[in-house]
């Protein structure tokens, strides 16, 4: 701490944070933008609670980061983090300063922060996690993040030498970030209802990191993820935690840990979430807390609403799915799972970038890397690419084999309630960026509201 | 018709694979060749109506550089004679002589006046419009590097940046072969130069889904050619 200009950053910073709260404006990192600003050391100047985690990765570090704060939170810890906020350097630091005292003294005992990849050379030199969890890593925004072996290489550069990492061990590429580092696995055996992936598009890893040659999947869950080797002797390494089965009508999974059985709680049917989960359990156990203690917090654990609703009338059920627009693999698991569904369905894609349909032009390079394929199915009747980028999204169903006929180009939202053929299915699909939200949400009553109408 | 994919396994960052996955809608009785790292490339031994090679990343521009170490007599002799190529995203700089990184130089297969530098600290991007003979061309930089070129320019710049910021063209035309750093689904995006190539691989073929190609391609070049929207 220290410095005239640290205090000055900080108490600006709070002010900036007062004024946004009278005003009712969110400011999820204004005042942390400022206060870098102002004193560009200020996230190693400010004071920091005992315990500090770290959630990075492309998919599910939103996801594990809410689920760890609940359930430290449900065990009485008094936690801060950036879970309504942004997850750069400035977001770190707002939810650093509002944990702070006006002498910069940390009034909290934990920090859970979510910390984007590309922030690492940014937050790490200041924030040095005694934990950090890495969920994944895909192909994200080539815009952004270029490729996951980049990604790779800058978290490789930037974690702290002292942060011990909770890895995906059925991940090859995030599995091998800061070999120098003390690390914990995670990982999933094959599931008794996993049947062999799909092909996907997107396949980050296929040759061995030691040797070059093609590598050998035993197991292949989607994309690179799974359980692979190479007759060099390299193989994926063995998880310490390792989810040895799931039972989704109990929702129940069991855990191996280091040769003990464990039962945990599911809150989610999905394998993907089964991975977020397994990343937030493996934390805990590191951190010391017990299994019945995780599994009492799991148990009162949900998906926060904004990724994944659902709601019924008139005998059809209406879900919303959140995904990542410009993640090729965030959508493409969205894809997965409805296609996986049972059930005649209609699907809604509302991915267009919110920000380039009325500044730019979107680079809509990545709807040819996501696997819209899965949608090319007969028990999807209809597909409504919805936003100015419609026609581009009707062109790549098309060469993924859809029939023209099943698909429904529409420039605005607010026509999709009308434009649905609701006699033709049960289940409706509102596949939505995150940014789109609200949008989606407005989407979702439209349609309900035409549900309940025709019923009457 | 005949054509080959180098490297599908590891060439296909950025949505690339759209333009094969297109041609092949539009080619539907033509053999595509998918050339695996270890495999001995077919147009070693035979002339594909087209050569494809997509975006990768800068450690697989090693790998690729060293596989096709071999084939550069025969890659010089099929531009020569008028062989079709295209190599999208940083796969042209394969071609050229060098690429500068980090303070080293690749040494490249020296088959196009073309060197490259890269600098992994700043990725630019930007959208693209140019112009391809007649043909308005629309396309999307994402990279790491920018090239100095003797070679003909594939596109005039007419927005957006070119082979580097101070040149007006973007990408290497030599006779049919055709480099350009432009990535993403380039053949989806440009229903007319993807005729042309058609046309130049021997095809009588119209492109596929031409109607819906063309709605597309008209909604995005009126964005493209709006100076109010900004390119990056």
């Amino acid at each position: 701490m220290g410095s005239l200009r640290f205090y000055f950053a900080l108490w600006c910073a709070k002010l900036i944070k007062l004024l946004l709260v009278l005003i009712g404006r969110k400011g999820t990192y204004f005042s942390g933008k400022a206060a870098i600003k102002i004193c560009p050391d200020f996230l190693g100047r400010i004071g920091k609670p005992g315990t500090i985690i770290g959630v990075t990765g492309t998919n599910g570090k939103t996801t594990v980061c809410n689920m760890i704060t609940d359930l430290l939170e449900a065990g009485g810890a008094d936690v801060l983090s950036n879970r309504l906020g942004s997850n750069i350097d400035a977001g770190v630091a707002a939810a650093l300063i509002d944990g702070a005292s006006l002498s910069g003294r940390c009034r909290k005992s934990v920090a859970v922060l979510e910390i984007d990849e590309r922030s690492a050379r940014l937050v790490y030199p200041y924030v040095k996690p005694d934990y950090i969890v890495c969920t994944n890593l895909f192909r994200d925004s080539m815009r952004r993040n270029a490729h996951p072996e980049y990604i790779a290489s800058v978290l490789t550069e930037h974690i702290p030498a002292k942060s011990k990492l909770i890895l995906n061990a059925d991940d090859l590429i995030s599995s091998a970030i800061a070999p120098g580092n003390e690390r914990v696995y995670f990982g999933m055996e094959r599931l008794e209802c996993e049947s062999e992936a799909r092909e996907n598009i997107v396949m980050d890893i296929s040759s061995c990191p030691d040797c070059g040659r093609t590598l050998k999947f035993d197991f292949r869950r989607y994309h690179h993820i799974g359980r692979a080797g190479c007759e060099c002797g390299f193989a994926s390494p063995e998880p310490d935690y390792k989810a040895v089965s799931a039972d989704f009508e109990n929702m129940k999974m069991k855990v191996l840990e280091r040769g003990e059985e464990r039962e945990y709680s599911l809150i989610s049917d999905t394998v993907f979430n089964i991975y977020n989960e397994l990343a937030a359990v493996t934390l805990l156990r590191e951190l010391g807390k017990s299994p019945e203690d995780i599994d009492k917090a799991l148990q009162r654990t949900k998906i926060v609403r904004s990724r994944f609703r659902e709601e019924s009338a008139g005998g059809k059920k209406v879900t919303m799915l959140m995904a990542k627009g410009l993640n090729a693999v965030a959508c493409s698991r969205g894809f997965d799972h409805v296609s996986s569904e049972q059930g005649r369905k209609i699907v809604v894609l509302m991915y267009d970038d919110i920000f380039d349909e009325k500044e730019s032009s979107e680079n809509i390079a990545w709807i040819y890397d996501a696997d819209y394929e899965f949608l090319n199915s007969d028990d999807i009747v209809q597909i409504i690419p919805c936003g100015v980028r419609a026609l581009d999204g009707k062109l790549r169903l098309l060469i993924a084999g859809v029939p023209e006929d099943k698909i429904t180009t529409l420039r605005r939202e607010s026509d999709v309630a009308g434009a649905i053929r609701y006699d033709d299915a049960d289940r409706i699909f509102l596949l939505y960026d995150v940014y789109r939200y609200e949008i989606a949400l407005k989407v979702l009553d439209e349609v309900m509201a035409k549900i309940r109408e025709v019923q009457r | 018709m005949k054509v080959e994919i180098l490297y599908p396994e590891i060439c296909n960052l950025f949505g690339d694979t759209g333009n094969m996955r297109y041609l092949m809608s539009c080619l539907r009785d033509a053999e595509f060749i998918r050339t695996a790292v270890p495999d001995e490339p077919r147009f070693m031994k035979s002339e594909p109506n087209l050569i494809y090679m997509g975006p990768m990343t800068e450690k697989s521009q090693e790998r690729v550089i060293e596989r096709l170490k071999p084939c550069r007599d025969r890659i010089t002799e099929l531009i020569d004679k008028g062989a079709c190529f295209l190599f999208t995203g940083n796969s042209m700089e394969i071609l050229g002589e060098y690429i500068e990184a980090d303070g080293t130089r690749i040494e490249g297969l020296g088959v196009l006046k073309l060197r490259s530098r890269r600098d992994m600290k700043n990725r630019f991007n930007s959208l693209f419009l140019g112009k391809f003979e007649n043909m308005e061309i629309t396309g999307f930089h994402s990279r790491f590097s920018s090239a100095e070129s003797e070679e003909q320019g594939f596109a005039e710049v007419v927005r957006g940046c070119g082979t580097n910021a101070a040149s007006l063209t973007e990408g290497v035309r030599k006779n049919n072969f055709f480099g350009t750093y432009l990535l993403g689904p380039l053949l989806v995006l440009n229903p007319d130069f993807t005729q042309y190539l058609l046309k130049l691989m021997g095809s009588e073929a119209r492109i596929a889904f031409e109607d819906t190609a063309r709605r597309a391609y008209a909604a995005r070049l009126e964005e493209f050619r709006d100076p109010k929207r900004h390119l990056d």
